[in-house]
């Protein structure tokens, strides 16, 4: 408060100034008028540029998100606890359906979203340059750097990493017999009881993008020996670890073993020396949003410390945060610590984005 | 074929309801093929025929429950339906009441408001609903069941109400549709006495529908019977009755033994007519106005035909004949004779039992011989 | 008297009006789902550039989905036939003890969904997981007695539900069965059992025929089973793989549009057979003279039979809420729990859970908007049918059944594409489903009130005209009040119809229209299945509550329900 309070001083000041001089004092609104929008305002701890009564008046704030139902609701439930005045509403699809439905109503002239979160860098980039998000420039982007954010920056940025490793059934596998690196994945004695994610989920297209370059094109084809069972979120695929129903799971997600370990399941967690291949979760703020102002005040929030916080400590959620000022995750592990593994070419990655489509598709069946 | 209107004595010369030419069919099947008759303003005529004749098809026609295909009906004068000028008028529309086979009483209302409805149509006064439905009840005696729901009546109790309701709104035409048919043969003699002394209090113009011979002879005025799809005679009860103009109307109308046989004018005299059997048989009968043409048929209602085991005193129509079968039907005894290449069969009082094969002597008024139409 | 002339009546005006909203709430969906078969085109660009047949060669290239929908239908239809015959001929021709009540509880497999069945004997049967593998496992038993994840296990729970079904419909076969006909057999001499196959069973031949080809249309539609079944172990069938095809990215909307298609196709075909050889080219069973059947005394047997009906109604509503609560009620479910596994966390997560409770209101709020508007609608529909003598009425009639031959999957996918490019903002809404769930319970509202409009003998309403009352007096004294209990009943039917949907539900839900069935499958995929049979019992729960006050409140009014 006490910020604005000087800027707006400041701002005082330079009126007074401008009216003594009669032409500056005509065209001194104008030039102000074209600056780039007030400075920003605090609110809780950190700083928006959006407009926090305009916000509370409108009252709502539509989000798409690809997290399962529990994360998505997580979210929404951080944003809410803080700003209790805005109503939130979601809609939760895995990252290939949510952008299916936003592209086709928004080709239908539909405008109903204000902030949509993705699992996967590629369609983010490729709403960008339909001109799908809104240009908006949040002031904790300092905090960032500039590899987690879009070019140019205002467009999206890294709300968080969901890296993958292998994860067990340790009651039905052995310490002796467990995987330890990414090959021990096509060992036929997994085959049939063994999971992955269906083709719409961003992760599993970095997985096989990264894995792919990093061992050949065969590495896939041989996985697609083992019959895998393929689900939609990561809980499901913990859910059925837990229960038995399969031995391993080729793209474990850190989050959910943690999540399921508090529970008591009997799983384990392998990272592999070559990496974990990791995917970016992006939000950013939707152009023709029904209600901008909410949406800008959400990134504002998503961004924060307080935001991140939330993301990164909500058991839905457990996301490792990439803000160059964060707190290590629950479990202690700082993301730096993990060896990571990202698509060192997005645009070739976004390009194989049908061919890897059609080969995961195709392994399962459809 | 129709008997002619000179036999008909119209209690007035302008007809209530007149059917001209009226035909229906349901899709290309005949129901009514052409149909014409007048109904007097007062009278109860009756159409009278087995099912399947298109008796009620044409009740409902008048009614305007049913489209015909061709014709022309009128009521008082003015028509309700005509195929050439394209008119129908609706059925709720042509101020008649109609009692249906089934009563039709509406479960859910009591049998005060069923009578009402009607009135309550007209947007009649309430105190004159009151009055008027009162006095409904009061001549079918249901008087005291007026807030009873219409589920809880037995059938006779339901017939009463659907008659009150068809009358309590002065219509000036009711309509029967077998009305007595569900009820037993005791309730339904009693019924029809009952009907016939409301008509006549009333007097509306009543058209009934019935397959009954006996609720047709006992109420009508005057009968129609129809056949198939067309109509075979008109004329009162007694003339139907006595004077049959063709096989199935003697045989519908009460039962008649048939006899066909050649004309022997050389044998005719006295105003009687001579027919010879194919087994020889002569007997005589009256002409009644028809004409007798070579091969005539006559009619002989089973109850005109005497049996005695005395030889009777009559000259003509004398035969004496073995007995057959006997056949005992409690008011009365039916006896099968052979008589020539035929069968004949008596209705006769109770008598004393006659054996199979014995001998009796057969007998006929030649007035109750009557020759039959074309 | 006035001549009537073409004068504009009443009756003319509701009828044309109702047909031409029903015209456009079937056709115009139905149009957008053809549009999207034929389009060759780009798939982002819309109208389509381009038409053709491709679409449908592309089919042919999932054969195996084309064999597995074939194999689970067809099994379905032959277990669900076995059981409603076994059930109808215990409940209708012997002297089991309770037949009355056990007839009206054949009806409670209908009201619970399928997709609870499916969740339920998901966590009896899955080869590892599985209840009944587990305690199979403890017996001694090695790897698992059964897999519930396998053709045969979705049509073994598809049939659970579709038996009672199969059940009403044979049943009133057997009714309408005049019982002279086997005692004049019995008379001569022959024994029961050559009388049963000699006789009863020929003449029981077309309406079982009649109710296969119903169910197996039925069946090749189905779709909660086989998601919640077929998809971990990767088995489709069209419905399933429709679904898939349109939530992959890039959607293959044309294909799935294509198969929808192709499916509505059989399964149009496969009514019109139903209609030819049921019911002689009219929609509804028309009860005619009703018989009472003889029933057979089979003395002790009637135990055995007593156990063999509880033990269907045991296997089909007791089992899977016996199962789901068991599951409920621990952190994570197994067959033999450890003392520390029990929880009543998920029942807290899945009350306090806002979209939960946003679900079941909207789903509550849907059920009583649908039903209500539905009543008038299918009335008025009805009406017009079987009553009026309006020349469309044949027409309509068809018009009516085609929801019935289009899968509710595929009928909202042609619902998504209408209503989207609709002037009025209703995508999204509530408003959208409401229309959705009007339009595919068209068949089955327009059948129930008029198998009760025809029981109205017509010289109840023909008497009101005679006493002078036009169209409108006498709908409304005389047609209206006999119709009430029907009516309600058709109420009653509709609100639970509408809470169970999944089909259509789970492609039209919006941020602010979710409704609880595809919430409870979302939650299968995305939370825990001990959440899941949290959020399954008390939907179940909330349902019963609802119908049992309905229930209570119309049986006050007066009106008694009907069969």
């Amino acid at each position: 408060m006490a910020d604005s309070k000087k800027s707006n001083v400041t701002r005082r000041m330079l009126l007074k100034a401008g009216a003594a001089m009669p032409f500056v004092g005509i065209a001194a609104p104008g030039v102000l008028a074209q600056a780039p929008l007030k400075s920003p305002t605090k609110v809780h701890d950190f700083m928006t540029n959006a407009d926090v009564a305009k916000a509370e008046l409108e009252g709502q704030l539509v989000f798409y998100c690809h997290e399962n139902e529990p994360g998505t609701a997580g979210i929404m439930e951080g944003f809410r606890k803080d700003f209790p005045k805005i109503n939130t509403s979601y809609v939760r699809a895995q990252t290939g359906a949510l952008y299916n439905k936003i592209l086709s109503e928004r080709s239908a002239g539909r405008f109903d979203v204000d902030v949509i979160q993705l699992s996967d860098l590629a369609p983010a980039v490729d709403f960008q340059k339909k001109g799908g998000y809104e240009q908006y420039l949040s002031p904790e982007t300092g905090a960032y750097k500039a590899d987690h954010l879009s070019t140019p920056a205002g467009s999206f940025f890294w709300t968080g990493v969901d890296p993958a490793g292998i994860a067990y059934n340790s009651v039905k596998v052995s310490a002796a017999d467990a995987p330890k690196t990414w090959q021990d994945i096509l060992n036929p004695r997994w085959k049939g009881s063994i999971s992955c994610k269906i083709s719409a989920s961003g992760l599993q297209f970095v997985q096989w993008y990264t894995l792919r370059k990093l061992y050949g094109a065969g590495f896939w084809k041989e996985f697609a020996k083992q019959n895998p069972h393929a689900f939609d979120s990561r809980v499901q695929l913990f859910d059925r670890l837990a229960k038995g129903d399969d031995m391993i799971t080729a793209i474990g997600e850190y989050p959910a073993y943690i999540l399921f370990k508090d529970k008591g399941a009997k799983v384990e967690f392998v990272a592999p020396t070559d990496g974990l291949p990791a995917t970016p979760l992006i939000v950013g703020a939707v152009s023709k949003a029904p209600h901008p102002e909410a949406a800008k005040l959400f990134v504002d929030w998503a961004m924060s410390k307080r935001g991140q916080a939330w993301y990164q400590t909500n058991p839905n959620l457990y996301y490792g945060s990439v803000r160059t000022d964060a707190p290590p995750m629950p479990t202690g592990v700082r993301l730096g610590d993990l060896k990571l593994l990202y698509p060192a070419d997005w645009d070739d990655y976004a390009a194989n984005r049908d061919v890897f489509a059609k080969e995961w598709n195709g392994m399962l069946g459809l | 074929m129709e008997a002619t209107q000179a036999l008909v004595s119209p209690q007035g010369p302008t007809p209530h309801i007149e059917v001209d030419r009226l035909e229906l069919y349901y899709g290309g099947v005949p129901a009514v093929r052409g149909v014409s008759f007048k109904v007097f303003p007062g009278e109860q005529l009756t159409l009278l025929g087995p099912s399947g004749c298109g008796k009620t098809t044409t009740l409902r026609a008048i009614a305007g429950l049913e489209q015909p295909t061709a014709g022309e009906i009128r009521i008082d004068g003015v028509t309700v339906y005509s195929s050439e000028h394209r008119v129908h008028i609706r059925a709720e529309k042509r101020g008649l009441s109609m009692v249906f086979q089934s009563y039709a009483i509406w479960p859910h209302m009591t049998v005060f408001e069923n009578v009402a409805y009607g009135l309550r149509v007209r947007r009649t006064g309430a105190a004159e609903v009151t009055e008027k439905v009162h006095h409904a009840l009061d001549m079918v005696q249901m008087r005291s069941f007026a807030s009873r729901r219409a589920s809880q009546l037995s059938g006779g109790q339901q017939q009463r109400v659907a008659l009150a309701r068809a009358f309590v709104f002065s219509p000036s035409v009711l309509l029967f549709d077998e009305p007595l048919s569900n009820l037993d043969a005791k309730l339904r003699a009693d019924m029809r006495i009952e009907l016939r002394e409301l008509q006549h209090r009333l007097g509306i113009t009543s058209v009934y529908v019935t397959h009954d011979l006996e609720e047709a002879l006992a109420m009508s005025d005057r009968i129609v019977v129809m056949r198939d799809g067309l109509i075979e005679q008109t004329g009162t009860p007694d003339e139907i009755y006595r004077l049959p103009n063709s096989a199935f109307v003697a045989d519908f109308v009460g039962s008649a033994n048939l006899i066909r046989g050649h004309h022997r004018p050389d044998l005719d005299g006295g105003g009687l007519i001579a027919l010879e059997t194919s087994a020889g048989h002569i007997v005589y009968g009256m002409a009644y106005g028809r004409p007798v043409g070579t091969e005539p048929v006559v009619s002989v209602r089973t109850v005109h035909l005497r049996i005695s085991t005395e030889p009777p005193v009559a000259a003509q129509n004398v035969w004496r004949v073995p007995v057959e079968q006997t056949v005992f039907q409690g008011d009365f005894t039916q006896v099968h004779v052979s008589w020539g290449e035929q069968h004949l069969v008596a209705r006769c009082a109770a008598m004393e039992p006659l054996a199979v094969g014995r001998d009796v002597y057969i007998s006929i008024e030649p007035r109750h011989v009557v020759i039959l139409g074309a | 008297m006035q001549p009537a002339r073409s004068l504009i009546s009443a009756q003319k005006i509701a009828g044309y009006g109702v047909a031409a909203v029903t015209a456009v709430l079937v056709l115009y969906p139905v149009f957008f789902l053809l549009q999207a078969a034929l389009d060759v085109g780009d798939p982002q660009v819309r109208p389509p550039t381009a038409y053709g047949f491709d679409n449908f060669d592309g089919i042919l290239q999932y054969p195996q989905i084309l064999l597995n929908t074939l194999t689970v239908s067809v099994a379905a239809t032959v277990m669900a036939l076995v059981f409603g015959f076994v059930m109808a001929w215990i409940l209708t021709r012997t002297n089991v003890p309770g037949r009355h009540l056990f007839e009206q509880l054949m009806a409670v497999p209908y009201y619970l969904t399928p997709l609870l069945g499916a969740l339920a004997w998901s966590l009896l049967g899955a080869p590892e997981s599985g209840f009944i593998n587990q305690i199979w496992r403890a017996l001694g038993g090695n790897g698992h007695l059964i897999d519930i994840n396998t053709a045969y296990g979705i049509a073994w729970v598809m049939a659970l539900f579709e038996g009672s079904v199969a059940f009403v419909m044979i049943a009133a076969v057997m009714k309408s069965m005049d019982p002279a006909l086997e005692e004049a057999s019995q008379i001569m001499g022959a024994s029961r059992l050559r009388t049963m196959l000699r006789i009863t069973l020929p003449l029981v031949v077309p309406g079982v025929l009649g109710a296969a080809i119903f169910v197996f249309a039925e069946m090749l539609g189905s779709f909660a089973a086989a998601l919640v079944l077929g998809t971990p172990s990767r088995y489709y069938v069209i419905t399933t793989a429709i679904y898939q095809l349109v939530q992959q990215y890039p959607p293959k909307i044309q294909i799935a549009a294509a198969m929808g298609v192709s499916l509505f196709a059989v399964m149009f075909f496969m009514l019109f057979l139903y209609r030819r050889i049921v019911m002689a080219g009219s929609y509804v069973t028309i009860t005619g003279k009703a018989f009472r059947p003889r029933v057979a005394d089979i003395g002790a047997l009637r135990y055995v039979l007593l156990g063999v009906c509880l033990l269907y109604l045991f296997a089909a509503v007791g089992l899977p809420l016996i199962t789901l609560l068991y599951a409920s009620l621990q952190k994570i479910a197994v067959a033999f729990p450890a003392a520390g596994n029990w929880t009543l966390e998920n029942f807290r997560v899945a009350v306090t859970m806002n979209a939960v409770r946003s679900a079941l209101a909207n789903s509550l709020l849907l059920g009583f908007g649908t039903a209500t508007i539905g009543v008038v609608l299918m009335g008025l529909l009805a009406w017009l049918i079987y009553r009026s003598r309006l020349p469309a009425s044949g027409l309509i009639e068809y018009v009516v059944m085609f929801p019935q031959a289009v899968p509710r999957l595929v009928f909202a996918f042609g619902l998504m594409w209408a209503w989207v490019v609709f002037p009025i903002p209703i995508y999204g809404t509530l408003w959208l489903l409401l229309i959705a769930y009007l339009t595919v319970f068209l068949p089955l509202g327009v059948r129930t009130i008029a198998g009760v409009m025809l029981q109205i003998d017509k010289s109840l309403e023909e008497c009101a005209q005679m006493c002078g009352a036009s169209w409108g007096f006498r709908v409304r004294t005389v047609t209206i009040p006999l119709l009430v209990p029907g009516l309600v009943a058709a109420w009653l039917l509709l609100f639970i119809a509408s809470v169970r949907e999944l089909g259509a539900s789970i492609l039209l839900m919006g941020p602010h229209s979710k409704v609880i069935t595809p919430s409870i499958v979302e939650s299968w995929f995305g939370t825990s299945s001990e959440l899941t049979a949290a959020l399954a019992l008390i939907q179940t729960l909330v349902v019963a509550v609802a119908m049992i006050v309905l229930v209570a409140v119309t049986r006050r009014v007066g009106a008694h329900p009907v069969d």
